[in-house]
């Protein structure tokens, strides 16, 4: 399980892989407010990144592996997306 | 501060200023579409690394400039008053570079400086000190654009895991392809991302990362489009320390040494019962040996040769500066910075280029007023130049100043008790005007603040002849004078003919040698005083190496040993006891009490260890 609600937080754990994007779009379906953890993330899926950037959602913990860290935290940090 | 990279800005930063100095006199010319991506790039990176230090009024004024150039080339702006005011941000920087040199830091009052420069620009500082370009446009590299098939997750891609095997990656951004549309239909499975980054690595590196999406990719080397013309002419260059290079090239130079005792080898496996063979063989591995060293010789010493455009793009900025302080116009001129000649000599030439020009300035021009009154343009032309002339190369600085009057310079040197009456009168004009080498002739009250610092034209000579070269000086009153620096281009090796004279060996440059001859006591004919014999048709004065040297001549044998040598253009036979040897070697410039030893051109190391003085038979005959 590498996604799961706590509260008002989605925390992402280790591997986000490909089949895990639908149950993060459910669940940010089913939570409108739920903002992000991704600080136990180890690795995450094209498919991830993309609903994240769809749905806009703040993010409260940063990841500490490196490529996370280095590139894609910075990728994602400077977009803000439109919601159309 | 960042006191480890400090060294490494100032090496830069140099070459960064002369390369932007040197576009913006190409700009001055005409429009230059090179020279102007040129001199914006020099700027740009300058920038770019003045950036990584704490030299805010630099970054800003360079940030300035840089916003100017870039209007210039976008065809934004075209104003005349431009060019001055880039040239001035770019001494200006480079003054600042003295001053990092000297203290690592600026002077107080650079922000004064800073405004005064960028209101000469026309622009006002960015209110950002940092601001930091966003990195695709600082580094070099290859920018990717991987726009993922809107199908890739069902194929099995992960384009984040593609993008991440890149080699290099330093910046990467990702953004939708479109927009994601109303998020109650959003279909998690449909890939709508393109995704942007900059690689470090080789283009081929790169290609290879991404070959499995190859046809989902788009490739772009950055900066390309900017430096495309001047690709093909940039030499790909490796900065060495010096050192190093003198090391390797001091052990070539006993190589060339040790190489020479083959020979004596050789002719003692000569001497030996059945030794014809062996000698044969240490011969043929000697010819060999000698070629190979050879060229090992010609290539350390190209490796020591440098152009001479960094030390003459330290001057134009020098020159404005002393003009201005003497209140003169000129109009500086420099050319043939490309000459390439021995590193040495590159180096020793600051400061006698630097006080000829001074000198040019200071005695040689005339004020805007005086010059309009002899009816010559109130600005005068200034002009520094350098071409290779065989293995040597031609310095020379050219004003159409005021000249020197070979009369004048000699009353000066009578009245400095420099020469007396008699020595005066015996003077031809060019005798008199090299008066003006003479120790104690320029350090005199008449010499102003610039040149005037107890450096005479007696210290310019004789650092010149340090590298092995000479200086001649030519003059017109009312036209102008040229002082010219000949030099050698490299520290070669020389064709020595070893000979003996009172049992001493002495060599003499083989390039001045003529020929040797035996004349018989009887075929002299004596002249005034000394003697001469007929060589085909020709009378050749014959001097005796003893009385040259200073040593005592041998009792008289009935066959004199002569070595035919040209001095100018005459021959004049030297008499010396036998020739011994002839041999390649560097000759060393003499150093400590022998520098200004005269008649000696050097010193080289004999296969035996022993030092061999070479004469300069032009000095010691002429």
């Amino acid at each position: 399980m590498s996604l799961r609600l706590d509260g008002d937080v989605i925390r992402f754990e280790g591997q986000c892989r490909v089949e895990d994007t639908e149950t993060l779009v459910a669940l940010l379906h089913k939570a409108p407010e739920a903002k992000l953890d991704l600080a136990a993330c180890q690795g995450m899926h094209a498919a991830v990144v993309q609903a994240m950037l769809a749905f806009g959602r703040p993010v409260v913990a940063w990841p500490t592996e490196g490529f996370l860290k280095d590139h894609l935290a910075p990728a994602l940090a400077g977009l803000r997306p439109t919601k159309l | 501060m960042n006191d480890d990279l400090l060294p490494h800005f100032l090496i830069e930063g140099r070459d960064l200023t002369e390369q932007a100095a040197h576009d913006l006199q190409m700009l001055a010319r005409g429009p230059d579409k090179i020279a102007l991506d040129s001199c914006f790039r020099a700027i740009h990176t300058l920038k770019g690394s003045a950036a990584l230090f704490d030299l805010p009024p630099m970054v800003r004024l360079l940030h300035a400039a840089e916003d100017l150039l870039g209007a210039m080339r976008s065809g934004a702006t075209a104003d005349p008053a431009a060019l001055p005011a880039l040239i001035e941000v770019v001494d200006q920087t480079d003054r600042w570079l003295d001053e990092l040199a000297a203290s690592a830091v600026l002077k107080t009052g650079a922000e004064q400086v800073e405004k005064r420069l960028a209101a000469l620009m026309g622009r006002a500082p960015p209110p950002e000190a940092s601001d930091t370009d966003p990195v695709t446009t600082r580094l070099g590299g290859v920018a990717i654009r991987y726009t993922p098939r809107a199908d890739c997750y069902f194929a099995g891609d992960d384009p984040l895991a593609i993008i991440r095997a890149v080699p290099g990656l330093v910046d990467l951004r990702i953004a939708p392809r479109e927009p994601f549309g109303d998020l109650a239909r959003y279909d998690p499975f449909t890939c709508n991302l393109v995704m942007e980054a900059v690689s470090t690595a080789e283009r081929g590196a790169v290609e290879a990362a991404l070959r499995l999406v190859a046809d989902q990719v788009v490739l772009s080397e950055l900066a390309q489009t900017a430096s495309v013309e001047t690709v093909e002419a940039e030499v790909r260059t490796l900065r060495v320390a010096a050192e190093r290079v003198d090391h390797l090239s001091d052990l070539t130079d006993e190589l060339v040494i040790a190489k020479g005792g083959l020979a004596l080898l050789a002719a003692q496996a000569e001497r030996l019962a059945e030794g014809h063979v062996l000698a044969q063989a240490l011969r043929a591995q000697q010819a060999r040996l000698d070629r190979l060293v050879g060229e090992l010789h010609g290539t350390v010493g190209r490796i020591r040769q440098a152009p001479l455009a960094p030390l003459f793009n330290r001057f134009p900025r020098l020159v404005r500066e002393v003009a201005r302080s003497l209140g003169k116009t000129v109009s500086f001129e420099v050319e043939g910075g490309e000459t390439e000649v021995d590193k040495a000599v590159v180096d020793g030439l600051y400061e006698p280029l630097l006080h000829v020009l001074r000198n040019a300035l200071d005695h040689g021009i005339e004020t805007p007023a005086m010059r309009e009154a002899s009816g010559k343009s109130a600005a005068s032309a200034l002009r520094l130049s350098a071409r290779s002339a065989g293995d040597r190369v031609v310095i020379e600085v050219i004003d159409d100043g005021a000249g020197m009057d070979p009369r004048r310079i000699q009353d000066m040197a009578l009245a400095r008790g420099l020469i007396d009456e008699s020595q005066a009168a015996a003077l031809d004009d060019r005798a008199a005007l090299e008066l003006i080498f003479l120790p104690g002739f320029s350090t005199a009250a008449t010499a102003s603040d610039l040149s005037g610092r107890g450096v005479g034209m007696d210290a310019v000579r004789s650092a010149v002849a340090r590298l092995g070269g000479r200086v001649e000086i030519a003059s017109q009153v009312g036209k102008g004078s040229t002082i010219r620096l000949v030099l050698p281009i490299s520290m070669a090796l020389t064709k020595i003919m070893v000979v003996t004279c009172s049992g001493e060996r002495f060599g003499l440059a083989i390039e001045g040698v003529a020929e040797t001859a035996r004349v018989a006591i009887g075929q002299l004919t004596p002249v005034r005083d000394t003697e001469a014999f007929v060589l085909r048709d020709q009378v050749v004065p014959l001097v005796h190496l003893a009385d040259l040297v200073g040593a005592s001549r041998p009792t008289r044998p009935e066959v004199l040993r002569v070595v035919v040598a040209k001095v100018g253009d005459e021959s004049v036979g030297i008499v010396v006891d036998a020739v011994v040897d002839r041999l390649d070697a560097t000759i060393r410039p003499m150093s400590g009490l022998l520098v200004n030893a005269p008649g000696v051109n050097g010193s080289t190391l004999l296969a035996d260890g022993t030092v061999l003085m070479v004469l300069d038979l032009q000095e010691l005959v002429g």
